[in-house]
């Protein structure tokens, strides 16, 4: 072998062990965890596929599987629709614009956790913010962190005041891609806005907006901080997602057997999502 | 010349004695001082070699801060320990809801990065059969140590400080709820006379059940009877999931569901689980109408209780917007700090109220007594400092630990709100009940008449003829988040009480299989003295 081809193993030899210990290891030690009950500091005892039969009795598990399910709906359809609106605005000439941008991009760089101690202060019943000024102008306050639908509700506007700018700014850049020739052909042939919108504009941004409903969809699914510092999971178990759960049973009860098959049920679903969608992008280019 | 060199000797030697027993004086980081005795401080302190010079020991504590609950009397008295000791102490604070699983998995992995830890009682039963923490009888024994009463404390604190005969941790935190209300309005006789004419009959103060608490907080409850221009509230509760909000129920519901009895068996006396098969008995029909009672009298206090920690729902009642709370002694003593109390002087304070009415498994019945069912309780975390296993320096920690508990640190933490030590032993109460004066709770900060209520009332809670059992088996916390989280759902009113406790009493079963019945029957009929 020559010494240039040797120097390309030596190069690659880091990024194998990295994968190897970072990626294959605890993969296949967790897959191995799933059939044992374990606890740490004590011998783990073999229970085959119990584990994985206690999911179908699990309400615990479903009820979070079901609040994380609507979440991931209602939170990534909004962030999208409305990073689609934004950016379509700012596609249009307007002063003042790079301003704008700036600004409207500044969550993002908000770590989660802080966003959500961020929303114990903004949403606090008794003298936060939002209900000062809710009581200044019509009497009433909204009980969002003692009530489990508006609790629910806290957490998905924080999520999408956090989120939205990323999808704006993809889509931005998307749509400051699409030739001006297309567009300039297609004002000859038609005068509505709606019409270019529908033919022209959305089917040449769709891979994008496919591309960012994605990874929005697979960030969503892991969604934790945001609710561990501003719900903690309640009132009751009403906002507690899959990710919470799973801590909890994993890192706090010490289920490290059961945790796992809840993270590899979790990596199931994620993977069908995923594939779902490159096929749909698969299908746009093809 | 010959005599004077014998008489400098003399004076010489008389000095280094004199030097030797005296008294030493420390000074906190607040800049008060104790003038401790040798013995009270013991020899390591006393004779000044610093032994453990070069050594650091790390502590983990509930995150609070340097003026926070059970965290700030760490650093408080820091300075001063190092500079008796020679030692270094790293303070590690860590989230309430992480401190356990944080210490769990340092212990289970043999990771040995802390060496002592400030514990929630209930983790006392998992860290004592995992043989995680070690006993300190001998250390007790040991004069070079500092000098701390454990006779002092009453047989409801020393079970938690304690597993089967052997000690485990010097004093610290005593935690107990205790009611807590509004002197001055109760006492408003026109108050009295319109509650007489909307129920029948004339409140008692404090009130003696529950059922009569709930009368008062509900005619209290949504007008403004403090005069401030605001509807206030009957009670206030912290409620929250996740921030200690179950421990209101385990206090409440005692009168509800426990038989009192000469001894504990399989119908007296307990709460938790059926002694002989480990049943749970959460969803039975006195915890049921306890929960149902707590969820009506969850109505007459303010809505967003059910989202409040302590702080908030404290913080409530420091500013005078609710009659009633049920609390930890914090409450008692934070009253007195006019910056975030304005009801200093108009606090009253007893031991909870029961209920004439109470379940009876072995008829399977509520059976009626002529006085109420009363029960004191140790609900809370008794928060105190216990020596990994895995330490190199278990006894710098229990110097450490031992120091903290020593009457005179342990009597001025108790004297200030924001240390989160609150009182427990005989040397906190006032005579005739205990050997503290009046007049030095006054001189930090106390109403005189305040002082006498608080004390008297955890006096009565403690030293009560009947203390509520409390649950420090394997798994404890496991036990008691899911207790919280279903709570909460009905507190929501997501689920119905019924619906919330059959929940419970699901999941408990579910971490006893796991942890092994038999395993833990063993250790709960040892934790609750079953038979005895």
């Amino acid at each position: 072998m020559s010494k240039g081809k040797r120097i390309k193993y030596f190069f690659i030899v880091p990024s194998i062990g990295w994968v190897l210990a970072f990626t294959i290891f605890p993969l296949l030690y967790s897959a191995s965890l799933t059939l044992f009950r374990v606890r740490l500091g004590k011998p783990a005892r073999f229970v085959g596929l119990a584990n994985f039969a206690r999911i179908l009795s699990d309400y615990k598990m479903w009820n979070s599987l079901r609040i994380t399910l609507v979440y991931v709906a209602v939170t990534v359809a909004l962030q999208v629709l409305l990073g689609l609106l934004i950016a379509l605005l700012f596609h249009q000439e307007m002063r003042g614009k790079s301003i704008f941008r700036a600004l409207l991009i500044l969550p993002i760089f908000c770590t989660p956790v802080a966003v959500g101690y961020l929303g114990l202060t903004v949403f606090y019943e008794e003298g936060g913010p939002i209900n000062s000024i809710l009581m200044s102008l019509l009497g009433t306050k909204i009980p969002w962190l003692s009530n489990p639908f508006w609790a629910w509700v806290a957490i998905l506007l924080l999520d999408i005041w956090q989120w939205t700018p990323f999808c704006f700014l993809v889509i931005l850049a998307g749509l400051q891609s699409l030739p001006e020739e297309i567009y300039d052909a297609a004002y000859i042939d038609s005068s509505s806005e709606w019409e270019i919108f529908r033919k022209i504009t959305f089917p040449m941004v769709q891979p994008v907006v496919i591309i960012v409903l994605l990874l929005r969809l697979i960030e969503s699914f892991k969604i934790f901080d945001v609710v561990y510092s501003l719900t903690g999971g309640g009132p009751g178990t009403s906002t507690e997602v899959y990710s919470l759960f799973t801590y909890r049973t994993g890192l706090k009860f010490f289920d490290f057997g059961y945790a796992s098959v809840l993270g590899y049920l979790l990596l199931a679903m994620v993977m069908v999502v995923v594939n779902i969608f490159f096929r749909r992008v698969r299908e746009v280019y093809e | 010349m010959k005599r004077i060199v014998p008489l400098g000797v003399l004076v010489f030697l008389l000095f280094v004695v004199a030097l030797a027993y005296a008294d030493i004086t420390l000074t906190n980081a607040s800049g008060e001082s104790i003038t401790f005795t040798e013995e009270e401080l013991g020899t390591i302190a006393a004779s000044g070699e610093k032994p453990f010079e070069g050594i650091t020991i790390t502590v983990t504590v509930n995150q609070g801060g340097p003026k926070g609950g059970i965290s700030g009397p760490l650093y408080e008295w820091r300075d001063a320990w190092e500079q008796i000791t020679g030692a270094k102490l790293n303070i590690v604070e860590i989230p309430y809801a992480e401190h356990y699983p944080k210490v769990m998995t340092d212990l289970m992995t043999g990771t040995g990065q802390y060496d002592g830890f400030f514990i929630g009682s209930d983790w006392m039963g998992e860290l004592v059969v995992g043989n995680y923490i070690v006993p300190i009888d001998d250390y007790m024994k040991d004069p070079r140590f500092p000098k701390w009463d454990p006779d002092s404390l009453p047989p409801s604190i020393r079970t938690l400080y304690t597993w089967g005969d052997k000690w485990y941790g010097p004093l610290n935190d005593c935690d107990g709820q205790i009611l807590y209300y509004r002197k001055d309005i109760l006492t408003n006789p026109d108050y009295r006379a319109k509650f007489k004419e909307k129920y029948g009959y004339e409140y008692n103060i404090p009130p003696k059940t529950w059922d009569e608490l709930y009368d008062i907080s509900e005619f209290f409850n949504g007008w403004d009877w403090n005069n401030d221009g605001e509807p206030d509230s009957g009670i206030v509760m912290h409620l929250k999931v996740g921030a200690q909000g179950m421990y209101h129920y385990a206090s409440l519901s005692a009168p509800f569901c426990i038989l009192p009895g000469e001894k504990v068996d399989k119908y007296h006396n307990v709460y938790w689980f059926d002694p002989e098969d480990m049943t749970p008995l959460i969803n039975s029909e006195g915890h049921v109408k306890a929960l149902e009672f707590q969820l009506k009298l969850q109505k007459t206090g303010p809505d967003a209780q059910v989202a409040w920690s302590l702080g908030e729902a404290w913080d409530y009642f420091l500013r005078g917007k609710a009659v009633f709370t049920f609390s930890w002694g914090d409450v008692g003593s934070l009253v007195q700090d006019e910056t975030r109390s304005k009801i200093k002087g108009k606090l009253g304070c007893s031991i909870l109220p029961g209920s004439y009415e109470v379940y009876d498994r072995s008829q399977g019945k509520f059976v009626k007594f002529d006085t109420p069912n009363v029960w004191g309780n140790t609900t809370g975390g008794s928060w105190h400092g216990v020596i990994s296993a895995l330490s190199k320096h278990p006894e710098v920690v229990y110097h450490l630990l031992a120091f903290h508990a020593t009457n005179k640190i342990s009597l001025w933490n108790v004297q200030r709100g924001w240390t989160g030590v609150d009182p427990g032993a005989r040397f906190h109460f006032l005579p005739p009940y205990g050997t503290a004066s009046l007049e030095d709770y006054v001189a930090n900060g106390f109403d005189p008449e305040d002082a006498k209520e608080y004390l008297k009332a955890y006096y009565d809670n403690f030293f009560a003829p009947n203390v509520a059992p409390y649950l420090r088996i394997p798994g404890g916390n496991e036990y008691w988040v899911a207790l919280d989280r279903h709570l909460s759902e009905a507190y929501t009113g997501q689920v119905s009480a019924k619906e919330a406790l059959d929940r419970v009493a699901r999941d408990w079963e579910e971490i006893t299989e796991r942890y092994g019945r038999e395993e833990q029957l063993k250790v709960y009929q040892e934790s609750i003295g079953y038979g005895k």
